[in-house]
């Protein structure tokens, strides 16, 4: 027999999406001064290493503001670190080497336009969403610890922020380092992309767990977040890319980080919006 | 009141495996758009002989003997390179004397060049002269810090009537073998 309980609403994981938004932002801008002002130079093995502390930073203030602000309504911190872990496993383990090495997108991607945001749909973006839903479908949501709507959008949050660790990580590795300036805007950006992408399978995971969803709910969820990533990607090319000129190609990287603010913030809203009012309908229908 | 479904529904299950399937699904199609980007060709012609080259490679300007000269700029470190060869000879030259040849000349310009193997094949119904070689390619600019790629190179040679076309693939080693369909494509629409 199905036990019945309330449904609580959550309110601090707005603040907790807000906030990630404004630190990341604050925290380039930081990284961005310091560079600027005091042009450190490293060695190889040191820069390598503060590009991996920088590519850890985005999930380490997510999780410092998740903890405090969840004190009140906790969720187990095991689980939400054990989501996190598995993300970035998934991403490391079958997400990266199937992206880059089995269909080598760097040599095809950006061929043109096309290419670019249906490639990045069909092999980018739903190989990432899914990852990111499979790290909470098999392991927390059958659990009893996910016990409300919102568990979705914290849960698919911190897979998201796991997956994009592994990304910058693994861009950092790649390249031997990172120029401080612009590596840090790429990692902020990566971050909060998937953190916002996640947070629409988050949104369908909660309602599909706790309402009768037709069966193509969840395959509606992961489509829609695939197609914002491929999107996201390819207009994240264009902005960033600027302007070709005979004195060579302009690349404004803050252009990027506006982006990926705006979508976050954008797409957060509406899923916050969308399972609040879910929350209240279910509610009121008592 | 709300309620809490504790349980995994038919509907659940159905969904998880819908999901599934349409990842598979979508990885599927990506595979197949990836190999339709990826051959993409046009048509090139020149000193009578033709080829489907890809496009979007970067088409450098030839020198000597070479007719075309197109490379992937996409490509991870040494950028995978095609070279077309048009070399007049003799009605009585065979293959063996174009090899001998080519492999002084790839001695003289490639740095650690190394003849790994040869042999006679078949080349789509051709008959034609399989080189297999390694040399070392650096970045001229002595400001790039960079180590040097070790490339694999194939030369095909086809002696025809009073020219040998040589038909010859570059690749970073780690690239030959995932390039190498590509370029099999390119040898098939190979006419002269």
């Amino acid at each position: 027999m199905p036990e019945s309980k309330p449904l609580p609403e959550r309110v601090h994981i707005w603040r907790d999406e807000l906030m990630l938004i404004l630190s990341l932002i604050v925290f380039v801008g930081i990284v961005y001064a310091i560079d600027g002002a005091f042009q450190p130079v490293f060695t190889t093995s040191t820069l390598l290493l503060t590009g991996i502390f920088l590519a850890i930073v985005p999930a380490a203030i997510w999780l410092v503001f998740f903890y405090n602000q969840d004190r009140l309504e906790p969720e187990p911190k095991h689980f939400v670190l054990g989501v996190f872990g598995l993300g970035a496993l998934l991403a490391a383990a079958i997400g990266v080497p199937l992206v880059e090495d089995v269909y080598r997108v760097s040599h095809w991607l950006y061929t043109d336009t096309v290419t670019t945001i249906l490639g990045g749909i069909l092999v980018v973006g739903f190989t990432q969403e899914f990852l990111k839903y499979a790290a909470v479908r098999y392991s927390i949501y059958h659990s009893d610890e996910f016990d409300e709507p919102t568990d979705g959008v914290i849960y698919a949050t911190a897979a998201g922020l796991g997956y994009a660790t592994v990304l910058n990580i693994q861009f950092v590795v790649s390249n031997g380092g990172v120029d401080l300036g612009t590596g840090v805007i790429r990692m902020a950006v990566v971050a909060l992309a998937q953190a916002a992408f996640s947070g629409i399978t988050g949104y369908f995971m909660g309602r599909a767990k706790f309402e009768s969803e037709q069966i193509w709910w969840m395959p509606l969820g992961i489509t829609l977040a695939a197609v914002a990533n491929g999107l996201f990607n390819w207009l994240r090319g264009r902005v960033v890319q600027g302007s070709l000129s005979v004195t060579g190609a302009s690349v404004n990287p803050w252009l990027g980080l506006a982006l990926a603010a705006f979508v976050a913030l954008a797409v957060t809203g509406v899923v916050l919006w969308l399972v609040r009012r879910g929350i209240r309908s279910t509610q009121a229908a008592k | 009141m709300a309620t809490v479904k504790s349980s995994v529904s038919m509907g659940d299950r159905f969904a998880e495996i819908t999901v599934i399937i349409l990842t598979v699904l979508a990885l599927l199609i990506g595979w197949l758009f990836k190999s339709s980007v990826e051959n993409r060709a046009f048509n090139f012609e020149a000193g009578g002989i033709s080829a489907q080259a890809p496009s979007g490679w970067l088409q450098a300007k030839t020198e000597g003997d070479e007719v075309m000269h197109v490379t992937d700029l996409s490509s991870s470190g040494f950028g995978t390179t095609y070279i077309l060869r048009k070399i007049p000879v003799t009605t009585d030259t065979n293959a063996s004397e174009v090899v001998t040849q080519l492999t002084l000349e790839h001695g003289q310009n490639l740095t650690a060049f190394r003849v790994l193997n040869q042999h006679e094949v078949t080349v789509y119904g051709q008959p034609a002269y399989e080189v297999n070689y390694v040399f070392v390619e650096s970045d001229p600019n002595l400001a790039h810090a960079s180590l040097p790629s070790v490339v694999l190179g194939t030369d095909y040679i086809f002696v025809k009537d009073d020219q040998a076309v040589v038909a010859t693939y570059w690749a970073e080693e780690t690239n030959f073998e995932s390039d190498l369909n590509r370029f099999h494509l390119f040898l098939e629409s190979l006419r002269f």
